[in-house]
């Protein structure tokens, strides 16, 4: 932890404006260790969000009844929970922001609902979906803003499996909040069609080395393979089954929808030919918005010229911002209930490129709804087909249907 | 049954990886009793260097190796002079080493990330899966046991069969018996800390194959699995870091078959256990006390 310390530093944007009438927004990012592959990318579309509105004369505070520029406050917490913890608190008793944003995952966030809880102070969680944040009951201090909890994600693919008839699952998930919710989530709707899994077996977050787990999963002899973890399992795991050319009929995994570009070059294309996986944004393009850019926009003005390089991460920071944006714009008053009273006001109204927003009295979100999508083999590389719909509302989005079983590549 | 066939297999050829990891870092620890905590992150550098062999001249990812020993052997002589004759000046060699080199880790975390960027890196597969007793096992995970075996072995005929490695098993035993006895303990240490750079250099190649990819900070966890290996296996002792490593590999492999939620935990029981029970290690000598 005291080298977290050492090493954390605040970033430049704080000394800008550090004075005067600004809203000040604290969060942390990592730069470096096992979260920074996706918390980097996040951080870059809060950074974003933070330009564009103080490029546009700042964000309407409706208690103020006036604009207001925006400060991002942020440290870097380096993958670490503890340091997350002492950095957090920093946020909130050092540098007073007005609200925070949690880091990238459920990992990171975890030590900021706590604090958001006992501090009664207002906390944006990008993308810690973890069941356990929202399990407690009424919680006005924490707001989901850019996935549906975790529990809810794997409901199409419930689907999606029942519409192949395959019965026969194997489930490998690491043992954190985010993977456990998705596994307990899928063996519980299995359960209620009275099947088991084959194969359901958690593994430290750390676990790199999938040679012989993949060969028990292998004498499960499962329909279907459903790996949650987090980049960097779901990359060794997939490559274990390329270098031991291990196939199976149907493979889910969270990551490759959000990160695209890294398991092009760290499982390759072909490995990749008909898995399965979210469909995130800009997988799913939604430009129907009533606040902020719409997916095209959004990926014109984020990265001109270099459109493909945006993913999902980045979205989901400018997301985050968006949220924010909203809550102020409707908020009762200053006070942490006020604010948070504002992201009630547009819960279920607000449409942003990720979808509608929407959100329980938990705080969960369970408007965001992700389809599955497959990625099927095109030219030298792949392209990602919605197979499945979450809602009824995203049957229109579907342009594919599930190949299934998977032809070998 | 082909479960557990195919868990002793792969238990055994992670191990002897393993065993490769450990080599350098015995050398270090048993000779001059550094606590090298960069160990890992000079074994990640290795990686770095196939990568970029790979990315950039499109060459077998194994061509690292031979590539990285002169590069480690003249980068770790500069880390030596640069760092090691203040720390053996220090009073606590073991916790200054502990704490210098904790800052040599942090350092190249931070130039492995502003080169390489804070993304996992793989390396291409070596060729198609390898089948032992008609199973499949990856070809990399292959080699790297093939490797091990010769760069155990070298590690043993350096030790036993070389004067160098008289001298150095001589500091090992008790440095000051050696001076006594008329051996040049500087000119070992810098030997045995050259040696234990470049066999975690060369390690590096492998090592990004049976991590699944590395990133900058992958090292931590590489110098912690190193330890143990050691530990387990004994201080010194060429066969006892093999034994360490194979030990470790096989509890690792078989957690993953039967009790995969305790694969994290399983090895360092182990560790455990052979500390409270032979605390001199699997291959560990009593110490003579007077």
């Amino acid at each position: 932890m005291a080298s977290g310390l050492a090493a954390a530093s605040l970033s430049a944007s704080q000394s800008a404006g550090a004075s005067g009438n600004v809203i000040t927004v604290g969060t942390l990012y990592a730069n470096t260790g096992s979260f920074a592959t996706s918390s980097m990318p996040e951080y870059a579309g809060l950074q974003f969000w933070v330009k564009q509105v103080n490029a546009a004369g700042g964000m309407y505070v409706a208690p103020l009844k006036k604009k207001e520029h925006v400060q991002l406050v942020s440290y870097n917490d380096q993958s670490d929970p503890a340091t997350a913890t002492t950095l957090y608190n920093q946020l909130l008793t050092q540098n007073k922001v007005n609200v925070f944003v949690a880091d990238f995952g459920s990992v990171l966030t975890a030590p900021a609902v706590t604090i958001a809880k006992d501090q009664k102070h207002l906390l944006f969680d990008i993308t810690g979906s973890g069941t356990s944040f929202f399990s407690s009951g009424p919680n006005p201090y924490v707001a989901l803003t850019s996935l549906p909890v975790s529990a809810v994600w794997p409901k199409p693919v419930v689907g999606l499996l029942s519409s192949l008839k395959i019965k026969r699952v194997a489930i490998l998930y690491c043992q954190n909040d985010f993977d456990q919710a998705q596994a307990a989530a899928i063996k519980g709707f299995l359960a209620s069609e009275h099947l088991q899994p084959v194969y359901f077996q958690g593994v430290p977050t750390t676990q790199s080395d999938y040679s012989t787990i993949v060969q028990a999963i292998k004498g499960a002899n499962p329909q279907a393979v459903l790996e949650f973890g987090y980049p960097n399992n779901d990359i060794a795991f997939l490559n274990q089954l390329k270098s031991t050319n291990t196939h199976f009929n149907f493979v889910l995994t969270p990551f490759p929808g959000q990160l695209p570009t890294l398991f092009s070059q760290d499982v390759g294309a072909k490995a990749l030919a008909w898995e399965y996986t979210y469909a995130v944004p800009p997988i799913m393009r939604v430009n129907k918005v009533n606040l902020g850019l719409g997916l095209n926009a959004f990926l014109q003005k984020f990265a001109p010229g270099k459109e493909s390089t945006v993913n999902f991460l980045n979205v989901a920071g400018y997301n985050a911002g968006l949220a924010v944006q909203a809550a102020f714009a409707h908020a009762t008053s200053m006070s942490q209930l006020g604010i948070r009273a504002g992201l009630t006001a547009v819960s279920g109204k607000l449409q942003t490129l990720e979808g509608t927003f929407a959100l329980n009295k938990a705080g969960a979100q369970v408007g965001e709804l992700l389809p599955v999508a497959q990625m099927v083999p095109h030219g030298a590389g792949f392209q990602f087909k919605i197979v499945y719909p979450a809602t009824a509302a995203q049957k229109a989005m579907v342009n594919g249907t599930p190949k299934y079983p998977a032809p070998r590549a | 049954m082909r479960l557990f066939e195919y868990a002793l297999v792969s238990g055994v050829l992670y191990g002897l990886f393993y065993g490769f990891i450990g080599v350098g870092l015995n050398l270090l620890f048993g000779v001059m009793r550094l606590v090298n905590l960069a160990h890992g992150d000079l074994v990640v550098w290795g990686g770095y260097l196939a990568y970029s062999l790979t990315t950039s001249a499109h060459v077998n990812a194994l061509w690292a190796i031979p590539l990285s020993i002169p590069l480690a052997l003249v980068g770790g002589l500069i880390l030596y002079l640069i760092t090691v004759p203040r720390l053996r000046r220090s009073e606590d060699t073991e916790t200054s080493s502990l704490i210098l080199f904790f800052g040599v880790s942090q350092v190249l975390v931070a130039l492995a990330t502003m080169k390489y960027g804070t993304n996992q890196v793989t390396l291409p597969e070596l060729g198609n899966p390898v089948m032992i007793f008609g199973q499949p096992y990856a070809a990399s995970l292959v080699a790297s046991a093939a490797l091990a075996v010769p760069a155990l072995a070298l590690f043993y005929y350096y030790l036993y069969r070389t004067r160098l490695g008289l001298a150095t098993r001589a500091v090992m035993a008790n440095e000051e018996e050696a001076i006594a006895s008329g051996v040049r303990v500087r000119r070992v240490a810098t030997s045995a800390f050259v040696i234990g750079v470049a066999f975690a250099a060369a390690a590096g190649p492998l090592a990004t194959y049976m991590l699944g990819g590395i990133n900058p900070t992958t090292g931590g966890g590489l110098t912690i699995t190193a330890f143990t290996i050691i530990i387990i296996g004994s201080l010194g002792n060429p066969l006892g870091t093999a034994a360490g490593g194979i030990l470790y590999g096989l509890a690792s492999s078989l957690t993953q078959a039967y009790a995969a939620p305790w694969t994290g935990l399983v090895p360092y029981a182990l560790l455990l256990a052979v500390v409270l029970l032979r605390p001199s290690g699997l291959f560990g000598r009593r110490v003579r006390v007077a």
